[in-house]
């Protein structure tokens, strides 16, 4: 058996056909359900988030999971085949942990090392193994993927700094105020860019958020919307005194702000920091307001540049990451090469054991006159016989990792042992006859 | 036997720069670790030091050296623990490991002058290391809280901007380490003071005798207990705190290292007892 994936991401789809097969619009469940049915697969996992539509399996046969699985999401989806094909990609084997853990660690991400991601990898597993649709090799495979991912974000730089202009104006006042639960902000225009400014500090739970604009109508919509209140424009440069963060976004051809209203604002603030944004163009703030002791002025380019620089910071460690998530794959892998000699292990023992039983019913008429506790002790010493002759190759066969060696040692005891063949012994004993390459199934699905 | 908590410090150091270098946590975690058994070595260290000679050994420079760096790990640690902030080790742990070499090397516990054979003096001492300790912390909290503020203010975010705390959490913690060293300073000077009237009368010791004011050592603490005095000061009723108090902080504490070594060994005449 072998793991495939199917599916469509930012990478290969336009958005429009991204939200047409967002799994959630119908539930992941429903379509964890649905793909359960269809045969030849086992273990399912369905990743669906704004950027990517992904089924994890594990199945017999890759060629044909590929276009039944086509199928499944063009009908799920009611989308028509033909346009949904084209978008699709498709991995086997190595290539799906390879890009499981990619995806886990951000590094498929449409930002790279945006840090959801790896949080909606473990509701996805979450998700189908609470359904029971994952078993001994998903649990294995997610669980070192979250690992996997962990590990690219702490040792490496990939998931740090803002990359968006909100989200690095939210982060230099943590890094000013600390918390900022304390805070008073105020909006100076009520536009669309101080709208996600204020929303963004409203998620940090700022104490007040003040809204003035030229329209008194505007500053009080916005500030409806963001529970915060109305400042009347004429009285911004009174107020300043009152604010912590001020964050200014209008239109204006000429400074709103100068540098003596801040001076002035900061006399009774006395060191008390006071940071703040212009997101002006042309800027709304005086420049020269930025060399006031304890004012950290940001304007839009400022920010830019630092986003700018987050995302170089990123991308230098891209070749890093790589490097660590192709560690874990082979990890991974060499861990699921070991799963191959399991069904080896199993029909040698059976094995031993139908020659353990056999020899003893041939010897039951000599057996027959022991005491029953004499007859229970040849049985024991049998059973122990047969254990310690099997316990070095069991442990040797399980500790195997490279492909070429499982295959020979399977021949080899396939062959000396007559493992499978004549005696049709057991399911398990034939299933011994592989090739070392991916085994399964000790799975522990409840279907 | 204070090489056992030098090489405990200086393995310290190594953890805390990786950590903060590589922003590993595991090395974060090994760094205190070794720390902690650092500071409880050198405790170790000095009990059976003071075991050996019958006091506490902080007579002469070299001895109070030891237990100055051993109350700055204590003081770190804790800090370390209220704040959850490893950042700072990596530049308070390294100059320990450096001031404590210099008693590993000599290994000596100088004798006490019979004139020093007072609870009084015990105090004094401990009160001011302890006050050393305090103004270290500061003084480091300080120049991190400087650096971080030129690159916010540069807008140049780069190596302390991703490592170090926010200015509010290093300000706050400057302040507290301010005041906790001005009170052990100002309870250590009262209770010299006390202890000097006690003797000076009948001490037959000249360094008592000529112990005074203008003595380097003496006059340059007094002078810092004014300058922090002026600093909690400044902060409370002026409003002083950030980079003015940061800057303040490292100054003092760097006249105070000065007063500690070099004025202690060659300038003072009076107050030197090794």
């Amino acid at each position: 058996m072998n793991l495939f994936l199917l599916g469509a991401s930012h990478h290969s789809t336009p958005i429009d056909l991204r939200e047409r097969i967002d799994f959630t619009r119908r539930g992941v469940s429903h379509a964890l359900a649905e793909l359960a049915q269809l045969p030849g697969l086992s273990e399912v996992v369905i990743l669906s988030t704004c950027n990517r539509s992904e089924i994890y399996v594990i199945c017999d046969d890759p060629q044909s999971a590929r276009p039944a699985l086509t199928a499944f999401m063009s009908g799920f989806h009611d989308v028509p085949e033909s346009e949904i094909a084209p978008h699709l990609y498709a991995r086997t084997d190595t290539d799906v942990a390879r890009h499981l853990f990619r995806v886990a660690a951000g590094l498929d991400s449409l930002v790279v090392g945006e840090p959801q991601i790896l949080g909606q990898v473990k509701d996805a597993f979450t998700i189908a193994s609470e359904q029971q649709h994952t078993g001994v090799f998903f649990n294995r495979l997610f669980h070192w993927s979250f690992g996997a991912g962990k590990r690219v974000r702490s040792e490496t730089g990939l998931g740090e700094g803002a990359v968006s202009v909100s989200y690095a104006s939210i982060s230099l006042a943590r890094k000013i105020f600390g918390k900022l639960g304390n805070l008073r902000a105020l909006l100076v225009g009520a536009g669309e860019m101080a709208e996600l400014t204020a929303t963004h500090l409203r998620s940090q739970d700022v104490r007040r958020i003040g809204v003035a604009n030229r329209t008194a109508s505007h500053a009080a919509a916005l500030a409806a919307r963001v529970e915060g209140e109305a400042v009347p424009w004429g009285q911004i440069r009174r107020e300043l005194t009152a604010y912590d963060i001020v964050v200014t976004a209008t239109g204006s051809v000429q400074p709103i702000i100068t540098r003596a209203d801040v001076e002035s604002a900061m006399r009774p603030r006395r060191d008390r920091p006071l940071f703040v944004i212009d997101l002006g163009v042309p800027r709304d703030v005086d420049p020269a307001a930025g060399r006031i002791e304890q004012v950290f002025l940001y304007n839009i380019d400022d920010l830019r540049t630092i986003v700018q620089e987050n995302l170089a910071r990123r991308q230098s460690q891209v070749d890093l990451a790589e490097l660590m998530v192709d560690a874990e794959v082979d990890k991974f892998m060499a861990w699921l090469r070991s799963r191959a000699a399991t069904p080896t292990v199993v029909a040698l023992r059976e094995r031993f054991e139908t020659v353990r039983r056999s020899e003893l019913a041939r010897l039951e008429p000599k057996l027959a006159g022991l005491s029953p506790a004499a007859r229970a002790r040849v049985d024991e010493v049998t059973r122990l016989l047969v254990e310690k002759l099997l316990s070095a190759p069991t442990q040797r066969l399980k500790a195997l990792t490279d492909e070429e060696t499982v295959g020979a040692y399977t021949e080899a005891l396939n062959h000396l042992f007559k493992l499978a063949g004549d005696q049709g012994d057991t399911d398990a004993a034939a299933t011994g006859r592989v090739s070392g390459r991916m085994l399964v199934s000790t799975r522990g699905r409840g279907r | 036997m204070t090489s056992v908590p030098l090489a405990l410090y200086v393995a310290a150091s190594a953890a805390y720069g990786t950590y903060f270098t590589r922003r590993s946590d595991t090395a974060g975690r090994f760094a205190t670790l070794v720390l902690v058994c650092g500071a409880l070595a050198h405790t170790f260290v000095i009990g059976m030091q003071t075991m050996q000679v019958g006091h506490l050994p902080v007579v002469g420079t070299t001895a109070a050296i030891s237990a100055f760096v051993c109350l700055l790990a204590l003081a770190y640690l804790y800090t370390e623990t209220m704040t959850d902030e490893r950042a700072m080790g990596v530049f308070i742990v390294p100059p320990m490991a450096l001031l404590l070499a210099i008693p590993a090397l000599t290994n000596t516990v100088a004798a006490r002058p019979p004139v020093l054979d007072s609870p009084w003096f015990a105090v004094h001492v401990l009160s001011l290391l302890f006050a050393y300790a305090s103004f270290a912390l500061a003084c480091v909290i300080g120049i991190t809280y400087v650096l971080l503020f030129k690159e916010l203010k540069a807008k140049h975010l780069g190596f302390f901007y991703s490592r170090l705390p926010s200015l509010r959490v290093l300000d706050v913690m400057n302040g507290r380490a301010i005041t906790v060293g001005w009170l052990f300073l100002t309870v250590g000077l009262a209770v010299g003071a006390i202890w000097l009237l006690q003797v000076q009368a009948g001490a037959v010791d000249p360094r008592v005798q000529a112990m005074s004011l203008f003595d380097p050592k003496i006059f340059i603490v007094i002078l810092m207990w004014v300058v922090y005095s002026f600093a909690l000061y400044a902060r409370r009723s002026i409003g002083w705190s950030g980079r003015r108090t940061a800057v303040l902080s490292a100054v003092g504490f760097t006249v105070m290292l000065l007063n500690f070594v070099p004025i202690g060994y060659f300038v003072t005449r009076s107050h030197n007892f090794y």
